[in-house]
């Protein structure tokens, strides 16, 4: 167990194997970050005192420059004994959940899509986490992935996870193709979680952006104080990733109060239209920019070019814009 | 530059306030908040709110040899001269306005 100070400010204990980040959420702790995942260079810290393993020295999410200032990523860092670090922490961080670590077993798994299948695992106690959130996955080797939950907060300790087999890759290829009994889980995780509001709600699904979004419609449609409307815009690569309108109301559990608009990006089909979701729903949006509050899950270039759409060019308050995005 | 004695631009600040090396934030009515810095003798207007998150880039670390302003919360970072992102998380480039210098002082256009 180490003790991790945070310079003019407060402490936390790590315990042995944890990151720096995890341990501090843990403590309920607002550590600024984003993707857990080394990618995204939200969770940069200055480490002043004592020493780390860096488990990706090479991450993305770190130029040079951080390198060379003696900057780490709070979440691919193993404190080796007590530490301190210099940050600002971030109120909107603060976990509404904590997060716990917990062994998990695999009870069910079904095809979603012809490339996304559902994982469903069973926990000890009650499964406690917001629509849109994520959690670790690891297998036993230690092999671990973040990946959306799909589901929404449940009393049965279920893990719902819809997961796009990557071709080649190492953790979806076990998963398909030789599913482990037991996992363990670590979360929840993520900020891009549903929120209350006066607008109805926008949905950008792209590619294995699915899940995080089928956990937002879940999510309105469990509660039954929430009336939005849910517009649920869903990039595929061809028809087959796109069930259709019947398929994505069942899915979700919002019947009607759910509106469908698939797009096929490589492959043409009849009865679809053709082009990337973001370009599809900046024509389907026109200037009512203001009537809706959104989430997007996809790609880089996907959350890139809504980004660049809703926030830099029509001033949409980053609040009203939460994005899961991939690393 | 003007014709009959209209001089163009909004008055920013005076060079010798903004110190070399440093930066310092304008706050213009009706418009979000300016930052001017001083880089080896040059000068950059941009926006002084980071793209990322709701922090003053004027309050942050500035890299003379590379140009490059990182933000204090993030340490995210964007290069003076084009306002391009090029440290993460920051993805938005930050605006960067145009600008005279004019009699020792720093005037805003368009």
């Amino acid at each position: 167990m180490a003790r991790i100070e945070i310079v003019d400010g407060a402490a936390f204990p790590c315990e042995a194997g944890d990151t720096l980040l995890r341990a501090g959420l843990r403590a309920g702790l607002g550590l600024p970050y984003e993707c857990n995942a080394g990618g995204c260079g939200t969770c940069k810290v200055e480490l002043v005192e004592g020493a780390v393993d860096n488990l990706w020295p090479e991450a993305p999410g770190l130029s040079d420059r951080d390198r060379r200032k003696g900057r780490v990523l709070a979440c691919q860092s193993r404190p080796s004994g007590d530490c301190r670090l210099r940050l600002r922490l971030d109120p909107a961080c603060v976990p509404p959940v904590r997060p716990v670590r917990r062994g998990a077993r695999l009870v069910g798994i079904a095809d979603i899509t012809r490339d996304i299948r559902e994982f469903r695992f069973r926990a000890e106690g009650p499964a406690d986490f917001l629509p849109g959130q994520y959690a670790l996955l690891s297998l036993p080797d230690g092999l671990e992935r973040a990946y959306s939950l799909s589901n929404t907060a449940n009393d049965a300790g279920e893990w719902h996870f819809q997961i796009r087999r990557v071709p080649g890759g190492r953790m979806t290829g076990r998963l398909f193709d030789d599913p482990p009994a037991a996992v363990m889980l670590d979360g929840p995780y993520g900020l891009a979680h549903l929120r209350e509001g006066p607008r109805d709600i926008v949905c950008v699904a792209g590619g294995s952006g699915l899940a995080p979004m089928v956990s937002i419609a879940r999510g309105i449609a469990a509660d039954p104080a929430d009336q939005r409307r849910v517009h649920f815009f869903h990039g595929g690569r061809a028809a087959l990733d796109l069930p259709g309108e019947a398929w994505a109301r069942d899915l979700t559990g919002l019947g009607s109060r759910l509106d469908y608009h698939p797009a096929v990006s490589d492959e043409a089909a009849p009865g679809l239209p053709k082009g990337y979701i973001h370009d599809i729903l900046a024509g389907w949006l026109g200037e009512r920019f203001d009537a809706f509050d959104f989430y997007c899950a996809g790609p880089p270039p996907m959350v890139q070019a809504l980004e660049a759409l809703l926030i830099a060019e029509k001033g949409l308050h980053p609040g009203r814009v939460r994005f899961d995005r991939f690393f | 530059m003007s014709d009959g004695g209209v001089l163009a631009g909004t008055f920013l600040c005076l060079e010798d306030a903004v110190p070399e090396g440093g930066a310092l934030k304008i706050e213009i009515a009706g418009r979000p908040p300016i930052a001017v810095f001083r880089v080896q003798g040059r000068f950059f207007v941009t926006d002084d709110t980071c793209t990322h998150g709701e922090a003053s880039l004027s309050e942050g670390e500035i890299d003379a040899d590379e140009c490059v302003v990182e933000c204090p919360w993030h340490s995210g970072a964007f290069e003076l001269s084009s306002g391009k992102p090029c440290g993460a998380p920051c993805t938005i480039a930050l605006r960067v306005h145009r600008f005279e210098r004019r009699d020792g002082g720093l005037y805003l256009l368009g």
